[in-house]
């Protein structure tokens, strides 16, 4: 007997596993830890003052916080369904082209290769109300004659990052789906149309339950790197005017460095991650059913 | 007859109609990016202008040449933040590979208890958002004195990339049979040749894929080397692109300039492997 | 009434053209056979009348009508793959059932319609599994029935069988005649297996490079073959070609061999020219061991070397040497033969074919 030795997959996972605790879970503990204290960073003995639920409690009872979450979660929602659709039918209508694919595809991928900061100057440039792209075609073309306050005006500079970030990451949809396509035999679809299938009938019966897992791996993929919108909100409007486009992330960073409050914006992240979580291990389940199904049956 | 040509009349507005389509989505894509382009050449007095100006008149390099002539003389350190980017990100997307490589392995070739909690729960520390991350980061980054050093960011996002780059090659290392590297045992290798000599070229174009992607996430990343750096020591291109504005200017051209830099290594590096990557992309996240 | 005519039918890929304005008439209720080497182009015949491949030049008349431009729903056909092609999301059931659905019918006529046709082709025990946890056999059958369910009024088949063993294959080509016996609709039926053209078909179509050779009965295309490319190309083993030349009332192989010419040829060819002359491994045969087709007067009788047999049990191909080739004889009733024992055997030069040295077209009257 030379003494135990750790079987091989534990060997393997164990420099992931040190990394990933060096740099995520023991600060997530630190932090979780910190959400129990009034920790300030001008103050640091505040972090050795324990607090309980207090911060908790206030966030329960913050509106602030409640409308930024709520509008966290509209925006993903909304994003991720648009971005979805979109994507589905860029990915049909590449996939469709007789020719020049290479180079669709390529540009397909494009907006992947932007980093989302430089989404959010981009559109803000884009969106400026005197300078930008948008409003100089509009008045351009005669539609108006205003100056629109796209990135000033509330429910205008939600929807200014709502384009924003959609153009940034329909892609990733576009791109798994449009591998699903090509992934998918030919023969059923050719079924489907000599059995009378209208074009709309085929997609609907045969194309899309082939493609829903890709679906579903781009929705887990995406709510992987869901907050990547800080950024792009950061830059574009970083959650004004007057807090009108605050979101989840936006507002714990000024929390946490324009205010100091570590321990509050710790607690007000945590509910930030739990959010994430869940819509992780919800697409998570969805993309393993869809895959078992999948390899079982096509 | 009737018939026949109503049908071919419909093929053909079908036809027409995903033309259109078509290039109605390829110029909502390329359209912000040549935008930018367009605007570093351009003078600031020219993308000001009101009436806008809608063919540029007076296209030069000023904007770069301004941004390389440092500091002081409306330059920033771009070679300094260039040079910071590429060894971050190029560092942190060989040692992620390499250990996503071994996890990749681990979980494609053996069987042991947990399999699934434990994937689920590497593909969740993924999920905590960079600015709730950077928050304890920084509080431990100070305490350790690695704030501000290439270091410091390399760790952060080996971690941010590991659990992706893990569930990709995972995907690619199961699309290689097993009895390839059986049968490579057989004819004499060691396991550890095997996998040298067998599995790793086969999977080879999938792990390829799995390096981009963990260096786009790398070059690109914005909320944590905002907070974990602090000088021309460590700071990146996304960070220094905040140069160019000040408390309530933005200096558009030079960071349409600045934007264009930034963009093309990821461009080269996606086009170089684009072939790769939507196969790779597949087989390793759906087959898996 | 579904009668299919493809008038001058021609498919092009980009410049390549791959069938070139072909003619068939293929009458209401027929079961036409397409056959023909690989990449000859059935298969893409096949599918433009499918509507699954545009059409790149003539005419294609389904039950007297134009149906160039149609898409498939508009043909009213159903058509078997070679990779049968079932939806592997859907049961057996919903397979089968799933063109009346889409045509708008109700489940409660729907179901009747698939149970019927799942009796039929013995299916009924497995209706609600999914194509893959079925056998590539009750697959093919799965096909076929989802084909019978629509009641078309065209059946396409594109190398149904190809894909199951041997044994099976036999099996499902019986299945297949009672099929079609029973259900009465228009066949179009491509494959390269002849035993299949020949047992099921009433005509069979023969295709080479894109263009048709031949189109007959069973018996014509096996009987009286156009050309030689038909000739070689129908019938197992192979019909015995050899290029000769004629002389003096003689057919003259390479090494100066020669055998007879049939008097039905006498007036079609000219001395010196180049022919190549056919003969089937039945009507070559080591004396008593075959079956005269003629009169006496047209067997001709020859001392052969034999170089290799095959037994096959009721009978034995025998491969021996003839005017400086190697010819194959089949042996009736065999006995054991030892390589390099000369035997006679009967040349039965009234079923000998003449086909013109350099066209390969028939010289027969
Ligand atoms: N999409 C295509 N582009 C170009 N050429 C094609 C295409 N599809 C088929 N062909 C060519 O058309 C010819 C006919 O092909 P087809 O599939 O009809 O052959 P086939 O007779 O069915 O052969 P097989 O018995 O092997 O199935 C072939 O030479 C093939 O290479
Ligand atoms: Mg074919």
């Amino acid at each position: 007997m030379k003494g135990w030795r750790p079987p091989a997959p534990f060997l393997l996972l164990l420099p992931a596993i040190v990394v990933l605790a060096a740099v995520v879970i023991i600060p997530l503990i630190l932090s979780l830890y910190s959400s129990f204290t009034p920790f300030r960073l001008t103050q640091p003995a505040s972090l050795y003052t324990f607090v309980g639920f207090r911060n908790y409690a206030r966030i329960l009872t913050d509106l602030e916080f409640w409308t930024a979450f709520g509008r966290t979660v509209l925006l993903l929602t909304v994003a991720l369904n648009v971005e979805m659709l979109l994507g589905l039918g860029l990915a049909m209508l590449v996939e469709k082209a007789t020719s020049g694919q290479r180079l669709l595809r390529t540009i397909m991928m494009f907006p992947m290769m932007f980093s989302p900061i430089l989404v959010g100057f981009q559109f803000k440039f884009m969106f400026n109300d005197n300078i930008g792209l948008v409003n100089n075609a509009l008045q351009s073309l005669g539609l108006t004659d205003q100056a629109i306050p796209w990135l000033i005006d509330g429910t205008l500079a939600f929807t200014a990052i709502l384009v924003a970030e959609i153009w940034s990451s329909t892609s990733v949809f576009a791109i798994l789906i449009l591998a699903g396509l090509l992934a998918m035999p030919k023969e059923p679809i050719e079924a489907a149309r000599v059995d009378g299938c209208t074009p709309w009938q085929t997609f609907r019966y045969v194309t899309w339950p082939f493609i829903m897992p890709f679906a579903y791996i781009a929705m887990t993929i995406r709510s992987l790197d869901v907050a990547r919108a800080y950024d792009i909100v950061k830059i574009m409007t970083d959650g004004g005017p007057a807090k009108r486009t605050e979101l989840l992330w936006t507002l714990v960073s000024r929390t946490a460095y324009a205010d100091a409050r570590m321990g509050l914006a710790n607690a007000m992240a945590y509910v930030a991650i739990l959010l994430s979580i869940l819509f992780t291990v919800y697409f998570f389940r969805k993309l393993a059913a869809a895959r078992t199904q999948i390899a079982a049956e096509w | 007859m009737n018939e026949n040509t109503k049908a071919r009349l419909n093929g053909l507005l079908l036809s027409a109609a995903h033309k259109i389509g078509l290039f109605l989505a390829m110029t909502v894509i390329c359209l912000p990016g040549l935008w930018i382009v367009l605007a570093s050449f351009r003078p600031t007095v020219e993308i000001m202008a009101k009436p806008p100006v809608w063919i540029p008149e007076d296209l030069s390099f000023d904007a770069y040449v301004a941004m390389f002539s440092g500091v002081g003389q409306g330059g920033i350190p771009v070679i300094e933040y260039f040079r910071n980017s590429l060894i971050i990100s190029v560092t942190s997307t060989a040692i992620a590979l390499a250990i996503g490589m071994a996890g990749g392995y681990a979980f494609a070739r053996f069987r042991f208890k947990a399999k699934s909690s434990i994937f689920l729960g590497l593909m969740l520390t993924r999920t905590v958002p960079g600015i709730a991350l950077s928050l304890p980061l920084f509080f431990v980054y100070s305490k350790l004195g690695i704030i501000d050093t290439h270091f410091g960011l390399i760790m952060a996002y080996v971690a941010l990339n590991v659990p992706f780059t893990i569930w990709l090659i995972d995907g690619f290392f199961r699309q290689v049979p097993k009895d390839l590297a059986e049968a490579a045992q057989i004819d004499g290798c060691t396991r550890w040749q095997a996998f040298w000599q067998v599995e790793f070229p086969l999977a080879g174009p999938g792990i390829a894929s799995a390096g981009i992607f963990a260096f786009l996430t790398s070059w690109n990343e914005f909320a944590l080397a905002s907070q974990l750096t602090r000088s021309v020591n460590s700071k990146t291109l996304p960070v220094g692109l905040l140069d160019y504005t000040a408390e309530f200017t933005i200096d558009w051209r030079g960071m349409c300039a600045l934007a264009v830099i930034m963009i093309i290594p990821a461009l080269v590096l996606t086009f170089i492997v684009q072939k790769h990557l939507v196969s790779g992309l597949t087989s390793g996240a759906v087959k898996g | 009434m579904a009668t299919v005519s493809l008038e001058k039918l021609v498919k092009r890929y980009g410049a390549v053209e791959v069938v070139h304005g072909i003619d068939l008439d293929v009458a209401d209720r027929e079961f036409i056979a397409l056959v023909g080497p690989s990449g000859c182009g059935k298969s893409t015949t096949l599918r433009m009348i499918a509507g699954l491949e545009p059409i790149s030049g003539g005419n294609l008349r389904i039950g007297g009508k134009i149906v160039n431009d149609l898409p498939p729903r508009a043909r009213n056909l159903a058509m078997v793959f070679q990779s049968y092609a079932l939806y592997p999301h859907m049961t057996v059931r919903e397979n089968m059932g799933f063109s009346l659905k889409i045509a708008g019918q109700k489940p409660e006529e729907i179901a009747p319609r698939v149970e019927e046709a799942a009796k039929t082709l013995d299916l009924t025990h497995l209706l609600d599994r999914r194509p893959s946890q079925l056998s590539g056999g009750q697959r093919q059958r799965v096909a076929m029935g989802r084909a019978i369910v629509r009641q078309p009024e065209v059946f396409l088949f594109d190398e149904p069988l190809s894909n199951l063993d041997a044994k099976l294959r036999t099996q499902m080509r019986v299945e297949i005649k009672k099929l079609h016996a029973k259900v009465q609709s228009t066949v179009i039926y491509v494959t390269h297996d002849q035993v299949e053209a020949m047992t099921l078909a009433d005509r069979i179509v023969i295709m080479r490079d894109g263009h048709i050779e031949q189109v007959g009965t069973p018996e014509d295309v096996f009987q009286r073959p156009n050309s030689k490319f038909v000739a070689g190309f129908i019938g197992s083993p192979p019909m015995n070609l050899k290029d000769a030349e004629i002389a003096d009332g003689h057919v003259v192989f390479s090494n100066g061999d020669r055998l007879p010419l049939p008097s039905r040829f006498r007036d079609r060819v000219t001395a010196g020219q180049k022919v190549t002359f056919g003969l089937r491994p039945d009507d070559l045969y080591p004396a008593g061991h075959g079956i005269h087709s003629g009169e006496d007067a047209d067997v001709y009788r020859h001392d052969l070397r034999v170089i290799l047999t095959e037994p096959l049990g009721n009978e034995t191909l025998v491969f021996s040497d003839f005017g400086g080739a190697e010819w194959v004889g089949r042996m009736l009733n065999p006995r054991r033969l030892a390589p390099g024992e000369a035997l006679p055997f009967c040349f039965d030069l009234s079923q000998a074919h003449l086909f013109d040295g350099e066209t390969g077209k028939t010289l027969r009257g």
